[in-house]
């Protein structure tokens, strides 16, 4: 991860996957009993692709840790509305975390970066880690603004609240300075922040070389807008060009995140990438298979920086392959053809207060 | 289709209804039996285009769709229909002009169709027109054969009757043909919850509005001692989940497994799991969405993880995603997948039935129950209180019969506009 090139070299990843495979089997009970019920043991496993990958949504029922209890430094907590259970990722280092996620940050979101000391504006709409210690993403953002920010970086959500007149000063000031800023944060506190720009009528022209990176999606945290219409609006409101929006997919489950494209390949066809450490399959679900590309399927991430849970994972959501990357599609592309029954998860969800 | 055509049709909908309201309900009625009696009728070219052209439309197999067509409408005959319009408008000789209780449909309904089962959308189609209301029905986009072929046989039955149904096409997104739909002056509105609100939040008052958003189903069940009867009441339970791929609100999500031991649910949950796989050979399940898949892979999933950390879950299943049985060792309500993918949970007696339910209580349709002895009425009765529209036998949930009120309300009662006249001196 330190490494100042990024190889993808493909007999490494999989020496090292099979490696932390069998470390896994070996050390965490419960993935190796469910690896069991499978037929599928190091002994068995050849390709870091056979490797089993268990459902992220199992981290709210299961404690999946790959060293003893007492060795936990940190957890993480998913985000979730009051009606859900929260999953828990629970680590004995912060370090590989760390390791993974600047790199990776730094290759997608400031390409153009070539020293070391090179730094950048940054201001977070999402609370600080100090606010939400369990927060993988503040976590991340405080780590982002340590390593890369300049003086004045900071987090502009407080006790749980968006500082629209704080994060609009700065703004503006950036606008007339055309001294370009960074801003990171949660799709929903975009929305938000759109949402009062319009209110109050103020449109920005930010410096060309300013950049947004927004994650996560809405969670009945803001209006749901299309990922699209989230750009463009940007686009208008701040005048950052759509090149310069780089969306994050990344989870708490996951030591590693995957960037869009558009900053590093402004000119291909947009898709999400990875750190050499980290691989994304799309399995066809009927089949359990690789689906052929351009086939919609379930994302399965094998994460060499998940070395304190599992390395494989299932994510909820589908995707489809493009190029050497992926495009994400959400988490029920078509679910209007389940007629009129429905899971009695929704109904729960819909219920409560 | 044009929201100005919608409102075209909407005015040359209102001209044909006044021609039919000069006809008793009595005799429309008639018609409207006899076309029922064609759909009964396995030969008639109307229930073979059906079976035709669903499966392409719809992803349901073949075999599926003729099974499922004919236990559902094996007992909706023209006496049924007759039956249920007695019970629900009263005697059909004072209904009409001059008796003291008159009874009368809108002068236009709108009907807002959802899914892909057959059965609900004839019915919503004939009920309005049954009071002599005529219908433009907006066809569901998983299903755009049936209401044409249910237009077509009435049409075929009675030229004057047929004129008086409109099927509607266009993107449920057009906002315009949406509202030139809903200015007819009672909506019927079946579909997700989202679907509702957004029906609900448009229709101009004042409107009769009556809708079904979301519902589901389920069975309640004390498994019998004797291994043939156990198989039995598997099979039954097996076939309320395999017809129509588990995608009605009559398809049970979950079947609780009444009973102190809980070993005896495993058991039943591997009846189930064999004659689900037999259902797969006789009627196939249809084809799915790579969501659909996915989801279902994921349950499976989490199941084998709760297993592996050590709970009492059992998973039976088919190489593919065609079937699914998790047997539970608790109550604890979970994601239903759908698409033949039932979970069997075990409850000690029937008062933690009902605790398991409640949460439920708002969307629910139908439960299936059985066993329960001296105890079946009571259980029945708490289920009702809880919101259940309907308890019946497990093996009967998809043949519900035509008087089912469905939502606790009725089939043409809800649509009607009644008037009691009293003497006058």
């Amino acid at each position: 991860m330190r490494e100042p090139r990024w190889n993808y070299d493909e007999t490494r990843f999989e020496l090292l996957a099979l490696e932390i495979f069998a470390f896994q089997f070996e050390h965490c009970e419960i993935y190796r009993r469910f690896c069991e019920g499978r037929n599928q043991t190091p002994s068995s496993v050849k390709t870091w692709r056979e490797i089993p990958a268990v459902p992220t949504s199992a981290f709210k029922e299961v404690e999946l840790r790959s060293f003893p209890a007492s060795n936990t430094i940190h957890c993480f907590r998913t985000s979730g509305t009051s009606s859900d259970v929260r999953g828990t990722l629970y680590l004995d280092t912060l370090e590989l975390y760390e390791a993974s996620l600047l790199p990776t940050f730094r290759r997608f979101v400031f390409p153009e970066f070539l020293l070391p000391e090179e730094r950048a504006a940054i201001r977070v709409l999402a609370p600080s880690p100090a606010e939400q210690p369990d927060s993988s993403l503040s976590h991340m953002f405080g780590v982002v603004i340590d390593a890369l920010g300049e003086p004045g970086s900071g987090f502009d959500v407080e006790n749980g609240e968006l500082l629209f007149d704080r994060v609009l000063m700065i703004l503006v000031e950036s606008a007339a300075s055309q001294v370009p800023i960074t801003l990171c944060g949660t799709a929903f506190a975009f929305v938000h922040l759109i949402d009062h720009m319009n209110r109050h009528g103020v449109m920005l022209g930010l410096p060309s070389a300013s950049r947004i990176m927004e994650t996560g999606g809405f969670k009945g945290r803001s209006r749901e807008i299309p990922r699209a219409e989230l750009c463009s609006e940007l686009k208008r409101v701040l005048g950052v060009s759509q090149e310069r929006i780089v969306n994050q997919y990344g989870m708490t489950e996951l030591g590693s995140q995957f960037y869009d494209s558009a900053i590093i390949g402004p000119s291909e066809p947009r898709r999400k990438l990875g750190p050499p450490w980290a691989r994304v399959v799309i399995v066809d679900p009927e089949t359990g298979h690789e689906a052929a590309t351009g086939q919609t399927g379930s994302i399965v991430v094998v994460d060499l920086a998940n070395t304190g849970s599992v390395l494989a994972l299932r994510t909820g959501d589908l995707g489809r392959a493009i190029l050497d990357g992926f495009e994400v599609l959400g988490r029920e592309p078509g679910a209007d053809s389940r007629g009129c029954s429905i899971g009695a998860d929704a109904i729960l969800n819909r219920s409560s207060p | 289709m044009t929201a100005g055509e919608i409102a075209e049709q909407l005015a040359q909908l209102r001209e044909a209804g006044r021609r039919l309201r000069r006809r008793s309900i009595k005799e429309v009625l008639d018609v409207l039996g006899a076309v029922l009696d064609g759909w009964r009728d396995s030969s008639s070219s109307w229930r073979r285009d059906l079976e035709e052209q669903l499966p392409s439309a719809t992803g349901f197999t073949r075999p599926l769709v003729e099974e499922g067509l004919r236990r559902a409408l094996e007992t909706w005959s023209s006496d049924a229909l007759r039956e249920l319009a007695v019970r629900e408008l009263g005697p059909l000789d004072s209904l009409d002009a001059g008796s003291d209780r008159r009874a009368s449909g809108f002068e236009t309904t709108a009907v807002v169709l959802a899914g892909s089962i057959p059965m609900p959308t004839l019915l919503a189609l004939i009920a309005p027109l049954a009071l002599r209301s005529p219908v433009i029905a907006k066809a569901a986009s998983r299903d755009p054969v049936t209401p044409l072929l249910v237009a077509r046989s009435i049409a075929e039955t009675d030229v004057e009757l047929g004129r008086c149904l409109r099927i509607a096409s266009f993107d449920a997104a057009d906002e315009d043909c949406t509202r030139a739909l809903l200015e007819a002056d009672c909506i019927c509105a079946t579909g997700s919850d989202a679907t509702i609100a957004a029906v609900q939040s448009r229709a101009r008052p004042p409107r009769r509005l009556v809708v079904d958003g979301h519902r589901i189903s389920l069975a309640a069940v004390v498994p019998p001692d004797s291994p043939e009867r156990r198989s039995d009441l598997a099979e039954r339970i097996a076939t309320d989940v395999a017809l129509w791929d588990q995608l009605g609100c009559l398809s049970p999500i979950a079947v609780f497994c009444v009973c102190p031991q809980p070993e005896r649910a495993a058991v039943l949950g591997e009846e189930i799991a064999r004659a689900l796989a037999n259902a797969e050979k006789s009627w196939p399940r249809g084809s799915i969405e790579a969501s659909a898949a996915h989801s279902i892979a994921q349950q499976r999933a989490e199941a084998e993880l709760r297993r592996a950390a050590g709970r009492s879950v059992e998973i039976h299943a088919s190489d593919s995603t065609a079937w699914t049985v998790i047997v539970e060792d608790g109550p604890e309500l979970r994601p239903a997948p759908l698409h033949r993918f039932i979970r069997v949970a075990p409850v000690p007696d029937p008062e933690h039935l009902i605790d398991a339910v409640g949460p439920l209580r708002t969307h629910l349709a139908a439960v299936a129950i059985e066993g329960f002895c001296a105890q079946t009425a009571g259980v029945a009765r708490a289920l009702a209180e809880l919101g259940a529209s309907r308890i019946c036998a497990p093996g009967s949930l998809q043949s519900p019969p035509i008087d089912w009120r469905h939502g606790g309300r009725g089939v043409l009662a809800p649509l009607a506009r009644f008037a009691d006249i009293e003497p006058i001196t």
